[in-house]
């Protein structure tokens, strides 16, 4: 990916395709084919659980993705993340029960609905910023999961809404091993899009609004179309991950979408790496595994000699949520440019082996 | 610490934590249970009497010989976690049965649940679970969905019922006013439709429902709407912990109203932690009898509740012994699968047609005599209405406060209803 930094002496590019290459060596961009190639066989070896896991840590990479372009790129603020995936949700699951629209285009079409929306949310952008934005997201969030519980047209008000189940052309798609590779492929093609929008000229501009806004605007970048371009972005990623959450869990609810779900996004996003695309997978797969680890390390303790010797019992369930947010805090002052950072950091120490600095 | 003697130290623990269950033929059953969430006030004592019945199950010889691994899960009712706990469950090893909790997730299930032959004995008690084959046509078919005790809309039913005779009885003039009050939630929205059109029916003047949040909190705006409605019954949808706040709010603000509530909306905890403001609120028992009452069945309660309190000085609430009766009929149908074909989803729910007015084993006197059929999945229409009654400072052990009396629960009537089709899974 080509580094923000100073390029060293002797490192130097002579075509302009070369020096806009996503992979910098053949050898990455090889590894990479072949971890996708590896990744497709998951299904077949994995457990179900294990399967669940990693069709959730997909799910909500495009999300989170969707959130780095707008936290991470762009510089903006938004903690109204969740209500854009379950918009996404709603819509899909409105769209493929009431239209005879398969399931297939039902996800890309509620992406862009959920975009609109996210572009009308995103017009106090052009005006907001810092902690202003952050209460302008907030209302986006409460006034969407207000809507959702109340509009029985649209989300069945209170009560959960049916979504289908994934279906190409009258074939029908049964069960998490066939519907991994449907995420896997909104995956690839979601960060090949970003990654591709990143070193475009609107990528760029974007960059250049976050750094430094006046001088952006000063060189001719129109401030208000990108600052609300880059909310629609990242409610289009955002909805198309919640229609493949709805297809995926087939009852689609508002519960557990809150605030606080926003702020995991957000979590995903710092974890990984704000700016880096490559670690917004990375986030998203520690903030996925982390409670699962700590229910796994719970279940162990429960009853057993520990759980005794405390007393814990039923604490057990809090114990855990506490675990998970000191660990969040930990991750935050021991590593605040996020795993991405910290990989590089493994890799750079690899190749300098033994000599590493 | 280094990093070795840190992982050394970790694996060492959890060896010694203890072994999982020996790879032996085991029956699974799946336990939802809410210990962190909306409903945790009496998610808790529920979810313990589950727990607690079947480690006795297993401590008396499991059943059909073979023991019962119970996955007991904190899903915080929240209905994406329940759907993808019900993943795990009717993934390659399919569990026999689900001890169900919640309204939301359960009713989100009926469909799975009856495609992939689970059968599911939920803590919600929605008339939308009743209707095994939909014939009714007002509730999808649900027929792996049971439950014990009354439904929220019959409930209701009865205590409008009540309470049209005890205005007529107080002598009041005109109409009583009646208002649903209750999240915006699929459990507290239950039993409104059923319940505002039998109130019309009894002749009260149905107010617009009043809406307040399933966690504790500052309701005085709604109480002061009850004021300056003039309601006269109000049905708290809600479970305790919530309900209590109304109540107190209430009782600060002077409003003079006789509230009624389902199954969860009372219990001794709530009375005690309410004092005054929770007394004569009418609800429903499940059971024939309280902790500690007089009937042959407390024997086997009092033993269950030995396997989480060996010293046996902590009270139990209600919901615990409905718990506990849930678990006895959910034992007793897996038993009758055991014998006709195996312990499998199908034969277990045939299993819950097996006696009419049927009381588990060693349960006499406790759990009330229930019937499901093929066509009709509510147990009973005989609704036991209660009152709590608060004499007093409601400060101290809760096994004193209910020995002197302080904190009573006494019984007002028995409504029959009808067991009309027209009513059925509505």
């Amino acid at each position: 990916m080509a580094s923000p930094s100073l390029i060293p002496a002797g490192d130097f590019r002579t075509t302009y395709a070369v020096d806009t290459t996503i992979f910098p060596t053949t050898t990455s961009r090889n590894a990479a084919i072949l971890g996708i190639v590896a990744i497709c066989f998951a299904p077949q070896l994995l457990s179900e659980y294990w399967l669940s896991q990693l069709i959730l840590i997909g799910i909500y990479g495009i999300a989170a993705l969707g959130l780095n372009i707008l936290v991470g790129f762009t510089g903006q603020i938004s903690i109204g993340h969740a209500a854009f995936f379950l918009f996404g949700a709603f819509t899909s699951a409105y769209i493929s029960n009431n239209y005879p629209i398969p399931v297939f285009f039902s996800i890309p079409i509620a992406g862009v609905v959920t975009a609109i929306v996210g572009l009308i949310f995103g017009l106090p952008a052009a005006r907001l910023k810092g902690l202003y934005l952050v209460i302008a997201t907030l209302a986006a969030q409460y006034i969407l999961i207000d809507f959702f519980s109340r509009a029985e047209w649209f989300s069945g008000g209170s009560v959960p809404a049916m979504a289908k189940s994934f279906s190409i052309f009258n074939y029908e798609l049964r069960g998490d091993r066939q519907y991994f590779y449907v995420v896997l492929a909104y995956v690839v093609a979601s960060y090949v899009l970003v990654t591709n929008l990143m070193r475009s000229r609107d990528g760029r501009a974007l960059v250049a609004i976050r750094d430094h806004y006046l001088s952006a605007e000063i060189m001719g970048i129109n401030l208000t179309k990108y600052r609300t371009l880059s909310f629609g972005l990242a409610a289009f990623f955002a909805g198309v991950a919640g229609a493949l959450y709805a297809h995926y869990q087939l009852v689609v609810s508002n519960e557990g979408f809150g605030i606080e779900r926003s702020i995991l996004f957000l979590a995903m996003v710092i974890i990984g790496g704000t700016g880096s695309i490559m670690g917004t997978l990375m986030g998203t797969a520690f903030v996925v595994l982390l409670p699962e680890s700590m229910e796994w390390l719970s279940a162990e303790l429960k009853g057993g000699a520990i759980d005794r010797a405390l007393q814990l019992n039923n604490n057990i369930t809090f114990l855990r949520e506490i675990a998970i947010g000191l660990i969040i805090i930990a991750f935050l002052i021991f590593e605040p440019d996020g795993l991405a950072h910290r990989w590089r950091q493994i890799k750079t120490y690899w190749k300098l082996y033994p000599f590493s600095h | 610490m280094t990093m070795k003697s840190l992982l050394g130290t970790v694996s060492i623990a959890l060896l010694l934590a203890g072994a999982s269950a020996t790879a032996q033929a085991q029956i699974a059953v799946g336990h939802l249970a809410d210990y962190s969430g909306g409903t945790s006030d009496v998610g808790t004592p529920y979810g313990q009497g589950v727990v607690d019945t079947f480690a006795w199950i297993n401590k008396n010889g499991g059943i059909g010989g073979k023991q019962v691994n119970l996955d007991s899960n904190d899903y915080g009712y929240q209905v994406p976690r329940a759907i993808a706990l019900y993943k795990k469950w009717s993934g390659a090893d399919k569990v026999a049965a689900i001890m169900g909790w919640g309204t939301a997730d359960t009713e989100a299930l009926t469909g799975f649940l009856a495609q992939d032959k689970i059968p599911d004995i939920s803590g919600s008690y929605s008339a939308a679970l009743t209707d095994p084959t939909g014939a009714g046509g007002k509730a999808k078919p649900a027929p792996y969905n049971f439950f014990y005790g009354p439904s929220y809309s019959d409930a209701l039913r009865a205590e409008l019922t009540w309470a049209a005779d005890d205005w007529k009885a107080k002598g009041k003039p005109g109409k009583p006013k009646f208002v649903h009050m209750g999240a915006n939630h699929p459990y507290p929205n239950a039993p409104k439709a059923a319940g505002e059109a039998i109130a019309a029916e009894l002749g009260f003047d149905v107010l617009p429902p009043l809406v307040f949040a399933l966690a504790p909190g500052d309701y005085s705006a709604q109480c002061l709407s009850l004021k300056s409605a003039g309601a006269n019954y109000a049905y708290l949808g809600n479970t305790a912990a919530s309900n209590i706040s109304v109540m107190k709010a209430c009782k600060s603000a002077g409003v003079d109203v006789q509230f009624m509530s389902n199954v969860w909306g009372m219990d001794e905890n709530a009375a005690k932690a309410a004092g005054d403001a929770a007394d004569g609120v009418i609800f429903p028992l499940r059971t024939a009898v309280s902790w500690g009452g007089n009937a042959p069945g407390m024997k086997t309660v009092v033993e269950i509740s030995k396997i989480s309190d060996p010293t046996g000085k902590i009270y139990r609430p209600v919901h615990y012994i409905a718990g506990v009766c849930t678990s006895l009929y959910m034992r007793e149908a897996l038993e009758w699968a055991a014998k006709n074909g195996g312990a499998t989803g199908e034969n277990v729910a045939k299993g819950f047609y097996q006696k009419a007015d049927w009381v588990p084993a060693g349960m006499e006197g406790v759990c009330n005599p229930s019937t499901w059929t093929a066509k009709d999945h509510r147990p009973t229409t005989k609704v036991d209405l209660y009152r709590s009654k608060v004499s007093g400072s409601t400060d101290g052990d809760l096994n004193d406060l209910m020995a002197k009396g302080t904190i009573k629960l006494e019984k007002v009537k028995t409504v029959e209803l009808p067991r009309k089709p027209e009513w059925h899974g509505w």
